[in-house]
């Protein structure tokens, strides 16, 4: 068996159960946080900051440096990947085998999409130069999120049935 | 100019004798308002019942910080006012009051100043018609997500710095064969037509969420469309520098392709296919 988180799994299972009966108290506490933030017209969510011009009027925006991984490659990567997991998700049901090789290659494009998905997020909504303890949270916490994923799915593939299997008896349950 | 204004008079007084009904008909649907022509249109006024529409604009002043941003509403008569919504302003700032604040130049759609948003949609005041199938108030905003100097006027500072380090400029070491002048086929210059007529009035730009979160970086429809006019100009020998420049994170791939800039576009151009081109050919 190739199982590495199984006991450490366990060991959480029941620790959950037993702390269940304490979870009620701050759900309520949170629905009343969520709902003043809605009614009221307070939100200082990241407000803006007063205006501030880099240099004169009169200089140009500074160009950042060129850096092709960050930029084209990344975006050709994405599109590459985007449009790979079609055929990769429709092979398998279409032929009606499952290849174990095959479902491996469809997980790692998954988690491939999905963390490039959450990046662009995180780029787009944590700003670098206003936020930058938060983006850094933020990115350390994704790519620590697609780690524990990554293991997961490998434990699915390799303890249990895999995914393509997993889809198919949901699909039919 | 004494001359110049006789001439202009006797073609008037030519046109009045030669074509009475038409002059009638005219008068009815000029295009600005004045204050001098209040009194020649109380007739016309008086035989059509009176249009009258309110506009809600966005006032703040500068001289008194501290109080917050309001609505204030101006009602009007339609018909003594042109039918695009900057010569309601115009009328408005003339006859009902003249602290109003707003930029406008050519009223026709060629300078970009008097961009700003109306009825939730950017747009040139100048090319926006008056909504007249309904009795709802017009409400007019200066373009969203951009510091305002003075109620409808934005700073768009950002947005020329960011037009300046695009280098929206011919770059080129090779002189022409001829001495001449740099000369392109007919198939080159076509490329630039849907490039060329961009008046960088920041529509586009001040319309689009990832420009709203990230203006500080990404550089905006307005500008990238600038950018592709430069990329695909046949006499242009810097393609490879100006990829460059974009090839980051931030600087174009912050479009995500929705589109807002193509749907806003006053003179009807569409950055989002420019920038799609930028990125396609980026990609290997």
């Amino acid at each position: 068996m190739a199982s590495i988180a199984r006991s450490a799994l366990l060991k959480q299972a029941t620790t959950a159960s037993r702390m269940s009966s304490f979870a009620t108290k701050p759900v309520v506490n949170n629905a009343l946080r969520a709902a003043a933030f809605h009614t009221t017209s307070r939100r200082d969510l990241l407000p803006p900051l007063p205006q501030r011009v880099d240099g004169t009027i009169n200089d140009p925006a500074p160009v950042p440096p060129t850096s092709p991984s960050h930029g084209s490659y990344h975006w050709t990567m994405d599109r590459l990947v985007a449009a790979s997991l079609i055929p990769l998700t429709i092979t398998p049901f279409a032929a009606g085998s499952l290849n174990p090789t095959l479902d491996a290659v469809l997980c790692a494009t998954i988690l491939i999409h999905s963390h490039t998905g959450f990046q662009n997020i995180i780029v787009d909504y944590i700003p670098k130069k206003r936020t930058p303890r938060a983006r850094k949270i933020f990115t350390w916490g994704l790519n620590a999120a697609t780690v524990v994923v990554g293991l997961a799915l490998y434990e699915f593939e390799t303890t249990d049935v895999g995914l393509t299997e997993a889809v198919k008896r949901v699909w039919t349950a | 100019m004494a001359a110049l204004r006789s001439s202009s008079a006797a073609a008037r007084v030519l046109a009045a004798s030669s074509r009475p009904a038409l002059r009638l008909q005219g008068a009815s649907i000029r295009g600005f308002a004045q204050l001098a022509d209040g009194a020649q249109h109380s007739t016309t006024a008086a035989e059509q019942p009176a249009k009258m529409k309110t506009f809600q604009i966005y006032r703040w002043n500068p001289d008194t910080p501290t109080e917050k941003p309001k609505m204030e509403s101006y009602t009007i008569d339609l018909n003594k006012t042109g039918p695009m919504v900057l010569d309601a302003l115009i009328r408005i700032k003339n006859e009902i009051d003249p602290t109003l604040t707003f930029r406008r130049s050519c009223r026709e759609g060629i300078c970009g100043s008097c961009a700003m948003n109306i009825n939730g949609t950017n747009t040139l005041a100048c090319l926006c018609r008056i909504p007249t199938d309904d009795n709802a108030d017009t409400k007019i905003y200066p373009l969203p997500h951009t510091y305002v100097v003075k109620d409808l006027v934005p700073d768009l500072t950002l947005f020329y710095k960011q037009y300046k380090s695009i280098k929206p400029y011919l770059q080129r070491d090779t002189p022409a064969p001829d001495g001449k002048e740099y000369r392109q086929t007919k198939a080159d210059r076509k490329k630039l037509d849907g490039l060329y007529e961009c008046i960088l009035c920041a529509c586009c730009s001040t319309s689009c969420p990832s420009y709203w979160w990230n203006s500080e970086e990404y550089l905006g429809p307005a500008i990238l469309l600038q950018s592709y006019r430069w990329l695909i100009d046949s006499r242009d020998e810097r393609k490879a520098e100006r990829m460059d420049a974009l090839n980051n994170s931030m600087s174009l791939y912050r479009c995500h392709t929705i589109l807002n800039c193509t749907r806003t576009c006053p003179k009807g151009l569409n950055p989002g296919l420019a920038i799609a081109n930028i990125k396609k050919e980026m990609a290997f």
